[in-house]
């Protein structure tokens, strides 16, 4: 069966091998736009540049875990609050629907402004952009809760610390992981967005140097690792989602 | 709620409570906000990046659901290519922001390109989602009733798949937007984006917060456009997906 | 003429494929005739192939290679002209972005002038008492008034064959009874063949001129019963008829083994 899904999945690489392979054999070699796939991976390292290219993945990664997780915090506790009273959810609507709106993108130039080009004003601007999902699966992932396991909760007599923790917490934790997954590639995207915009330090800035430079065949090498780094986030995070799910289907039974 | 924050940012500043560098009061902004509008430059950049915005992303709705279409249908092209369709998705569209300059310039068509091929992606996977999620009970009425392929598209599969279509093409929208604001920055000297640089090189915060309000502004103005035109033209059932926040 | 069957079958044999797993014969040697104008019943336990069954006859299922499937006289492959089919999920068979009128005239659409679609139509829809309701959406219809809606294109295309797939299986007793005795109106006013698959043995015996039983893995047609019943049938007089309890107790017999 899986053996079957596996050679399916490989199956549909198809047109992408020959693209690459007609883009191979048939480009010019010469092209200064489009560079045969083979001149890629040597461009990396040509100039002595190759030990920069481990340190640039370490900073992406890290100013998007950072910046995933500190959406992931306050994306819950705005969230829990919002779904638990009413009343702040009313007064605070219009504000968030609004900053919502805000394209990520042009945040990047004001905040890096206000913060200045360093580590605390990429994460910032990650956080801003990936806090939205997380937010809203968590706020609507309360109000759909069941309002009988809240009234167990209150009847058990359980104090708040234990209400939040022990019921309310691991009932929307489907909804936290949904949230949490829809926000990955953003926070990913926004990661390499600001280091672009901002060429401070990470994949993101190490394009933008090698566009600059004119480097093409450096450019899509580049383009290609960031893609790799996506798919094994993305690929990580949905099998925690899975962990998730598993566990609950196991608590039911 | 929000009045109230402009308030206390207002007396905070004035104040010098909070004192952040190019940190403008609120009134600095409404002032430099005038000052745009009266120039006409404000509205010459809404006007480019909303046409740029709408233009890529109707053209990648067009291509997104049609190619949707196909491999929601046919297994074999499903079968065919869907790895690679997924493998390239991957790679975030801001990467391919560098190759884009290198390719086309510092130009329109570059922004272009870029808001085209960002904005197919939502479109192309929620149109063969919804094809795909169609149920078999509704493949099997369009063969009892003895529907051609062509009517069985036009009657039973595209309706049925439209509301998922309707939520790719709402996503795609707001990608779209984004997508040309950062061409914008980066690439093509016109629009909202380069207003933005250009303001930050000037170090003129209170009209770089202008042009972020803006862009929100855009954000939901398009959104609720898209929502009205759905409601009007389609029968309310199928627009309820769309119409939620 | 009137002696050619509406649909014959000679040892009909068909497989479901799943997802995970080989194929596996549900149908094996399945043989059977049924006369135009006749209401024939297929009962069984579930799982046994009823549906599998009525899949081949509708052309949605292929049968396997040797099989003999005609319908007036014409082999089946792929859905016949002159057949109609009504499945039992309504919910999922009616376009609800469509009114019932529209659901009803889609068979039609292209095929006859926008004149006789609209009497067709309202004809369709005067047949199962829904004429009043012609510009509703779906989801505003009770269950029992979708599945008439269902039954109304059926009909709207003046089928020589009502294929019916457990259609009142999912409503409630009183609506079921309600829906029985309008089929057998339509019955009576069209002429047409029904095949009917149930596993209710009140309902299957209460409409049939004959109920056909399959049992066993893979499945054959182990009995059938003819019910003697005069028509037309009513609810509570010919569930009291001796004919009625008669054949009831013989399909209970086949089916439970006492």
């Amino acid at each position: 069966m899986t053996q079957r899904l596996r050679f399916d999945s490989l199956l549909g690489l198809f047109p992408l091998v020959l693209l690459l392979g007609a883009w191979q054999l048939l480009g010019d070699p010469e092209s200064p736009f489009f560079p045969a796939p083979s001149s890629w991976w040597p461009a990396l390292f040509k100039l002595g540049q190759g030990d920069k290219i481990i340190p640039a993945i370490l900073d992406t990664v890290r100013t998007f875990g950072v910046g995933l997780l500190g959406a992931t915090v306050l994306g819950v506790a705005l969230g829990l609050s919002i779904g638990v009273s009413r009343t702040v959810g009313r007064a605070v609507g219009p504000t968030f629907e609004f900053a919502r709106a805000l394209p990520p993108a042009a945040i990047v130039p004001v905040a890096s402004l206000l913060l200045g080009f360093d580590e605390t004003m990429k994460v910032v601007v990650v956080v801003l952009a990936a806090l939205w999902p997380i937010l809203l699966n968590t706020s609507s992932g309360v109000q759909e809760l069941n309002p009988v396991l809240l009234d167990t909760a209150r009847s058990l007599r359980l104090s708040r610390r234990r209400t939040l923790f022990g019921v309310l917490v691991p009932s929307v934790m489907p909804a936290i992981v949904l949230g949490v997954r829809v926000a990955t590639p953003i926070a990913l995207v926004i990661t390499l967005l600001v280091e672009y915009l901002t060429a401070v330090n990470g994949l993101g800035a190490l394009v933008g140097d090698a566009q600059r430079t004119f480097q093409p065949a450096k450019v899509y090498a580049l383009i290609v690792i960031t893609g790799v780094l996506s798919l094994v986030v993305n690929s990580l995070v949905r099998s925690v989602e899975e962990a998730v799910r598993r566990r609950r289907v196991g608590e039911r039974r | 709620m929000l009045l109230a924050l402009a308030v206390l940012w207002e007396v905070l500043v004035r104040f010098k409570v909070a004192e952040i560098q190019f940190l403008p009061a609120p009134s600095e902004i409404a002032t430099a906000a005038q000052d745009a509008l009266a120039g006409g430059e404000l509205l010459g950049r809404i006007a480019h990046t909303l046409g740029v915005t709408i233009l890529g992303w109707g053209i990648a709705s067009t291509i997104g659901v049609a190619l949707g279409l196909l491999l929601g249908l046919s297994p074999l092209a499903y079968r065919y290519s869907m790895t690679s369709f997924e493998v390239t998705r991957a790679i975030p569209p801001i990467t391919f922001v560098p190759a884009a300059l290198l390719v086309f310039g510092f130009s329109l068509k570059m922004e272009l390109v870029l808001v085209i091929y960002g904005g197919i992606w939502p479109v192309l996977i929620n149109t063969i989602g919804g094809v795909r999620s169609i149920a078999p009970e509704l493949r099997d009425v369009g063969r009892m009733l003895r529907l051609s392929r062509l009517e069985t598209i036009r009657k039973v599969v595209f309706p049925a798949a439209l509301p998922a279509i309707l939520v790719g093409l709402r996503l795609a929208l707001s990608l779209c937007l984004v997508l040309a604001i950062v061409a914008e920055m980066v690439g093509n000297p016109a629009g909202i984006g380069n207003g933005l640089i250009s303001a930050r090189q000037a170090l003129q915060p209170a009209l770089m917060f202008v042009y972020v309000i803006v862009a929100g502004l855009l954000g939901v103005a398009l959104n609720a456009g898209l929502r009205a035109s759905a409601r009007a033209l389609l029968p309310g059932n199928v627009v309820k997906d769309v119409a939620a926040p | 003429m009137a002696n050619d069957p509406s649909y014959e079958c000679r040892g009909l044999r068909a497989d479901v494929g799943s997802r995970r797993g080989p194929r596996r014969l549900v149908l094996d040697d399945v043989s059977f005739e049924i006369a135009k104008g006749e209401f024939v019943s297929i009962m069984g336990r579930s799982g046994v192939g009823k549906t599998t069954l009525l899949r081949t006859l509708a052309g949605l299922h292929e049968a396997s290679a040797g099989s003999v499937v005609r319908f007036d006289g014409q082999p089946v492959s792929g859905p016949p002209d002159g057949v109609s089919l009504v499945f039992q999920d309504y919910t999922s068979s009616l376009l609800p972005w469509r009114t019932v009128a529209k659901n009803v005239e889609l068979p039609l659409e292209g095929r006859l002038p926008t004149e006789e679609r609209r009497s067709r139509v309202a004809e369709a829809l005067k047949m199962v008492g829904l004429a009043d309701r012609s510009d509703a959406q779906p989801h505003e219809l009770s269950g029992g008034m979708q599945q008439r809606v269902q039954i109304a294109r059926a009909l709207a295309s003046q089928p020589a064959a009502l294929l019916m797939d457990e259609p009142f299986g999912a409503l409630d007793a009183l609506t079921k009874a309600d829906l029985e005795d309008q089929l057998l109106e339509i019955f009576a006013a069209t002429g047409t063949t029904v095949v009917f698959v149930t596993h209710d043995i009140e309902e299957a015996v209460y409409l049939s001129d004959r109920v056909l039983v399959l049992d066993g893995t893979p499945a054959q047609i182990v009995a059938e019963i003819p019910v003697a019943s005069p028509r037309p049938r009513t609810q509570m007089l010919t569930r009291e008829s001796s004919e009625f309890l008669e054949a009831r107790h013989r399909v209970h017999e086949v089916i439970f083994g006492t």
